[in-house]
């Protein structure tokens, strides 16, 4: 007999930081239809942070929402999300969410909240206390200037060794656009650690002696955890090894499946030999390296192990040991982190001696690591780094910094490829020192604000990969044709969506991806070979819309969309197959609430939607093809004049694209003409009242038209 | 009494310590060949003076042997323990512990180059149950015989029906590794899931392995004080606070 | 020919190709009849095993009409019938050797891809060459030359290189082509499947996709 009671934590935290009250609130009954995690934000924000209210008003609001899969075994269901008025989001901060992982999530579902909801702002640091029933605002002001290690010893001894602290550092405290906050070492949420720090919220930790509730029968969620974990593959859900294998018919360098039998774990001590068969559930942790597949053979002596988030199997963080750390740079020997952070020190380099994967560049990541997750610095996923290497080149640093302080950068070292330089110039951004760290630690909207560059001159560089509004692309046209460019026009920040990406890059040859994408898509024509784009399709147009429903979906379910959806498997018996409807079946088992797969997908798109509203609405324009959904010029280049279409290049066509975004519009049941939904839309989605608010606002399209 | 092994041994023992009474009435001394033997091993003859057992129960078959340098952190295996036996996901209440030690080792958030867990080397210790053999802590504290070898596995196994919810078998044991379930107001530790442990399963990096039973009680370090003989006047005292939960009392 | 002798033998014919294939051994024919012929010479007429040996096989559910059936055969016969059985077996795979004979395996335990490899491990050139064309019409992409020097292909970059001359020498192998990218690695591909330029870009792309997180 199943209980609808399940999943769900029950309680949503309310914490006002000006009067210092806390309350709780339903989950379902308030938040029931909008899931979880960004729903949940963007309802949050749609109701109460009124259209331009600024990042780092008191008026703001930070919801740390995870959804109700988390915190059970699910594998890969440790996600949280964080969403706000992001900050980095250039020239106007619209809503945004930074996600991370690590033991969050979990421990907030066992103190009973599924998510908190952080209001006003604080007179003194302080930093949230939720043990179970228990919520204290305690005084951080001892804490306040420590980096994220510190501030998490300190908290843990105060609280306990088994809390979970999500911390923010100096950047954070200082407002830094750029700032994470870090749980778990190195599972950081970007660009929201300026709204914690000017809250004066130095950190929450969180841990609880509850449950989460299987609402179905016990055996039957077992089956269906094991079943999920046999259609695993490795990191980003690549199901067929990098190496040949006699357990497989395929294989692929490119995969991220790199733990072939014979290597071993190499810092561990023993050192660990991965052994056995490559399917065998008891060796799913040895599949992935992320410092291996980023940082070359070398990484395997270095690794002591791999880590991530509670109940996932796949441990894509990797942890690296290197000797040299301490001697040379007088850092820690042991740093962690898995691809835009692990690489977090060598991408501030153009070159380095011994190239991306010699010992140089390995110490560039270990410092990297090290500093920005203590000091709380998010790269944007590494477009930091790239506007720090183009202002370089283009001499801005030289024409904007003072004398004095351009004087003061090692340059010389940059040059070198000297990890040592970063000892330098991460601690500039992350105290946000000078005019380099105060412009640079506000994203790319920095120097467009400040230093007079016009933006135009980012998206016209394909080297920068500068998309828009502030940010870069996220697996757009060099992944995934017009798919990913639809995907990079609908967010605010780059899209943090991997549904397309983790499919094309599976490692499965062509013929396969496209049977299954028949299956799963309509027609084996919504997938193009690499580089070798066909004209645009309504199929493409599903498979990009599935895309966004799917990872808001996860979002909301405290699911890694690095990780899902699980369409393909490792499985021949199978025909590499994997479920289409995973995320339903353990929806409605773990919570007693039976949706199918329409039926969740249904509310995954009414989360998209309200993100799109959202966004209408704070931009104050129903033109979202007009001026939000941009792509930029470089898109439609190529540095050898080849056409698109041809073999071999990602070029795309400005019409083509301009007839995607109207099969996209047309399939997403908004209007063509600006992108914009229409009240039947909002209606459909069970959104009506946004619909008659926007109506208000003369943001529906056609103007008032309904 | 098993006559295959010189029958005085446990009844001299039982009335030096004025217990030969008690132990007929609460029925549960296994004597099997195995268990007399182990005791003779143990060098009992000569303890039987001073610190005579109440309960001997036969050792444990299997063991659940868990390897640091394997862990993972994952949790999988604390969340099958319970998802999988009780339809709750519940680290606070598995019978395998690994949030207690995984960001700061066992020795807790010190700081220093000693630091284990997350936070410190990377290594995560995982904590156990040894299914102890005789003297047993955690049933040799229960007052009600509810902890008992469950015959297929030998595994300790709390026997919820006659749990009264006093905790003292949570007292008793050396590593902190009995749980108690304040919904329920019972005890419960790990039992071997009947001879097919959900978390050696879980694992996703083979860091437990489920093995023949050997005694690693003198291995690894104790993570609470153990409960020695208590005087029996301090042993009243402790009976004041240590009675029965009032929700579930003891059943006669 | 009664029909338990045919089951018979393809129990037995699969229990030693899977044998070999866990060790990652293809088999001929003849092999398994060797294997076969000493399981049946174990077996006495009344149908007790022998103390003897032990069958280099683990014990199989055999019925006494099929050994009965079997051991009637002449060589020959038994022979022509264990050739059908490991054709027509659906868990086994029939792969023709470049050294002419024909091989088998269980592509369970030994997929057909990594069997194609293991039998040209004699031969670097057909083994270079193999994998490039396999790899260029399946995909389609080149393959990094790098792969070659790796488990389970371990060849030295000399093997590596006169077998690419020998390539370029012969008329059979001028569809062997390769691309250098930007950092200098080589590619190697087949005009067959795939053009030149597009070799190139995949190769790049390859390449940037660890700098592409």
């Amino acid at each position: 007999m199943t209980r609808p009671d399940g999943g769900f934590a029950g309680k949503v935290l309310r914490v006002d930081l000006s009067t210092g009250k806390t309350s709780t609130l339903d989950t379902r009954e308030k938040y029931g239809a909008l899931l979880g995690g960004t729903g949940l934000g963007y309802q949050v924000l749609w109701e109460e942070v009124p259209a331009g209210t600024g990042p780092f008003d008191p008026a703001n609001k930070l919801v740390f929402a995870t959804g109700a899969l988390a915190g059970t075994s699910v594998p890969c269901s440790g996600r949280t999300a964080i969403t706000t008025i992001f900050p980095s989001c250039w020239p106007k901060a619209l809503v945004g969410s930074g996600h991370m992982g690590g033991q969050f999530a979990a421990r907030l579902k066992y103190a009973g909240y599924d998510a908190v909801i952080v209001e006003g702002r604080s007179e003194k640091p302080v930093w949230l206390f939720i043990r179970d029933g228990r919520v204290e605002l305690r005084d951080a002001t001892h804490l306040w200037g420590c980096g994220i290690r510190r501030a998490t010893l300190e908290i843990s001894q105060e609280m306990g060794a088994d809390c979970c602290v999500a911390a923010i550092g100096q950047a954070g405290e200082n407002c830094a656009p750029l700032a994470t906050v870090v749980n778990s070492l190195s599972h950081s949420a970007g660009g929201v650690g300026g709204v914690m720090g000017a809250k004066n919220l130095k950190a929450i930790g969180v841990q609880g002696s509850g449950g989460v509730r299987i609402a179905g029968d016990k055996g039957q969620w077992e089956r269906l955890v094991k079943f999920h974990l046999s259609i695993l593959g490795a990191n980003n859900q690549h199901v067929v090894p990098a190496f040949p294998s006699p357990e497989s018919e395929y294989y692929s360098p490119g995969s991220r499946w790199v733990g072939e039998p014979g290597k071993r774990w190499g810092a561990a001590r023993p050192p660990v030999e991965i052994t056995g068969s490559i399917h065998d559930m008891s060796r799913i942790a040895y599949r992935t390296n992320s410092a291996a597949y980023f940082l070359g053979e070398q990484a395997w002596k270095h690794t002591v192990r791999g880590n991530g988030c509670t109940s996932c199997p796949i441990r894509c963080h990797t942890t690296l040991k290197v000797p040299a750390m301490a001697t040379k740079y007088g850092v820690s020997e042991i740093a962690q982190g898995t691809c835009i952070a692990l690489n977090f020190g060598r991408f501030f380099f153009p070159q380095q001696p011994g190239g991306p994967k010699g010992q140089s560049a390995l110490e560039a990541c270990m410092l990297g690591m090290n500093m920005a997750d203590d000091l709380g610095i998010w790269s944007n996923y590494g477009q930091l780094q790239r506007d720090f290497i183009k202002l370089a080149n283009d001499g801005v640093f030289k024409a904007k910094l003072g004398s004095a302080e351009y004087a003061a950068i090692p340059w010389d070292k940059w040059r070198a490829g000297d990890p040592a330089f970063l000892l330098d110039i991460i601690p500039r951004i992350g105290h946000r020192q000078g005019e380099l760290g105060h412009v640079l630690g506000q994203g790319s909207g920095g120097p467009f604000e400040h230093w007079g560059i016009r933006e135009e001159v980012w998206t016209a560089d394909r080297a920068t990969t500068y998309w828009k509004m502030g940010h870069p692309k996220h697996h757009a046209n060099e992944d995934d044709g017009q798919c990913g460019v639809i995907i990079n026009t609908q967010y605010n920040r780059d899209a943090q969506c991997h549904s397309h990406t983790n499919f094309v890059r599976n490692g499965l040859p062509l013929a396969e991806q496209k049977r299954l994408a028949g299956e799963l898509w309509g027609s084996p024509d919504s997938v193009d070979a690499p580089g070798h784009y066909t004209r645009m399709n309504p199929h493409k147009a599903r498979r990009a819309k599935w895309a966004l429903i799917r990872k808001e979906l996860h979002d909301c379910l405290g699911l890694c969309n690095w990780m899902g959806p699980w369409v393909a498997s490792p499985l021949k018996e199978r025909g590499y197959r994997g479920d289409n409807s995973l995320e339903s079946r353990f929806f409605s088992l773990a919570t007693g609430q039976k949706l199918d797969r329409e039926a969740l997908d249904l509310a995954g798109e009414r989360v998209f939607t309200l993100h799109r509203a959202l966004t209408i609405r704070d931009m104050a324009t129903a033109d979202m093809r007009g001026a939000h959904d941009h792509v930029p010029g470089w898109v439609y280049e190529d540095p050898k004049g080849a056409q698109p279409f041809s073999q071999g290049t990602i070029r795309m066509d400005r019409a083509d694209m301009a007839l995607a975004m109207d099969m996209f519009y047309e399939l997403m049941g908004w209007d063509k003409a600006t992108g914009a939904p229409t009240a039947q839309a909002y209606a459909r989605l069970g959104l009506a009242d946004v619909g008659r608010e926007l109506k208000a606002r003369r943001l529906l399209p056609g103007g008032d038209a309904a | 009494m098993a006559k295959t092994t010189p029958p005085t041994l446990i009844e001299l023992a039982a009335s030096v310590a004025g217990m030969d009474a008690a132990l007929s009435r609460r029925g549960f001394l296994l004597l099997s060949a195995s268990a007399v033997s182990s005791l003779a091993a143990l060098g009992l003859c000569e303890a039987f003076g001073a610190n005579p057992p109440l309960v001997i129960l036969d050792n444990a078959k299997g063991l659940i042997l868990a390897d640091p340098s394997r862990c993972v952190g994952c949790q999988r295996c604390e969340l099958a323990c319970t998802e999988f036996n009780e339809g709750r996901a519940q680290p606070s209440l598995s019978r395998i512990k690994i949030s207690r030690s995984q960001n700061f080792g066992p020795l807790g958030p010190t700081g220093g180059t000693g630091m284990q867990g997350i936070w410190g080397d990377g290594l995560v210790v995982q904590g156990v149950c040894r299914q102890c053999p005789h003297p047993v802590p955690c049933a040799t504290a229960c007052p009600e015989g509810a902890i008992r070898a469950d015959p297929a596995t030998g595994a300790r196994v709390v026997d919820a029906r006659r749990c009264v919810g006093c905790r003292l078998c949570q007292r008793a044991c050396p590593w902190g590794m009995m749980t108690f379930d304040e919904e329920r107001q019972k005890a419960s530790k790990c039992f071997l899931c009947n001879g097919k442990p959900k978390c050696v399963e879980a694992c996703p990096s083979g860091a437990l392995r489920f093995v023949p039973w050997r005694d690693i009680t003198r291995e690894g370090q104790p993570a609470a004080a153990a409960l020695a003989a208590i005087p029996a006047a301090q042993a009243k005292a402790c009976a004041d606070c240590h009675a029965p939960s009032v929700r579930k009392p003891p059943r006669r | 020919m009664i029909p338990e002798a045919r089951d018979v033998l393809a129990d037995m014919a699969a229990q030693a190709v899977r044998s070999a294939s866990r060790e990652l051994r293809l088999v001929t024919r003849d092999e398994v009849l060797e294997e076969v012929c000493a399981i049946l010479a174990d077996i006495a007429p009344e149908g007790e095993a022998h103390a003897t040996a032990a069958p280099p096989v683990a014990p199989l559910p055999e019925t006494a009409a099929g050994l009965e059936g079997l051991a009637a055969l002449d060589r020959q016969e038994l022979s022509a019938l264990l050739g059908a059985v490991l054709a027509a077996h659906p868990g086994l795979a029939v792969l023709q050797g470049v050294s002419g004979q024909t091989l088998h395996h269980a592509p369970d335990l030994l997929s057909r891809t990594y069997a194609r490899i293991l039998d040209r491990k004699g031969s670097p050139l057909l083994l270079v060459a193999g994998e490039i064309r396999a790899n260029s019409r399946d995909y389609p992409r080149p393959v990094p030359v790098e792969l070659f020097k790796r488990p389970p292909f371990d060849l030295t970059p000399e093997d590596i290189a006169q077998a690419l001359a020998a390539m370029a020498a012969s008329p059979e192998y001028q569809d062997i082509g390769s691309v250098t990218t930007g950092t200098g690695a080589v590619h190697l591909f087949s005009t067959r499947h795939l053009e030149r330029g597009y070799a190139l870009f995949l190769a790049q792309r390859s390449e940037s996709l660890e700098m592409n997180p």
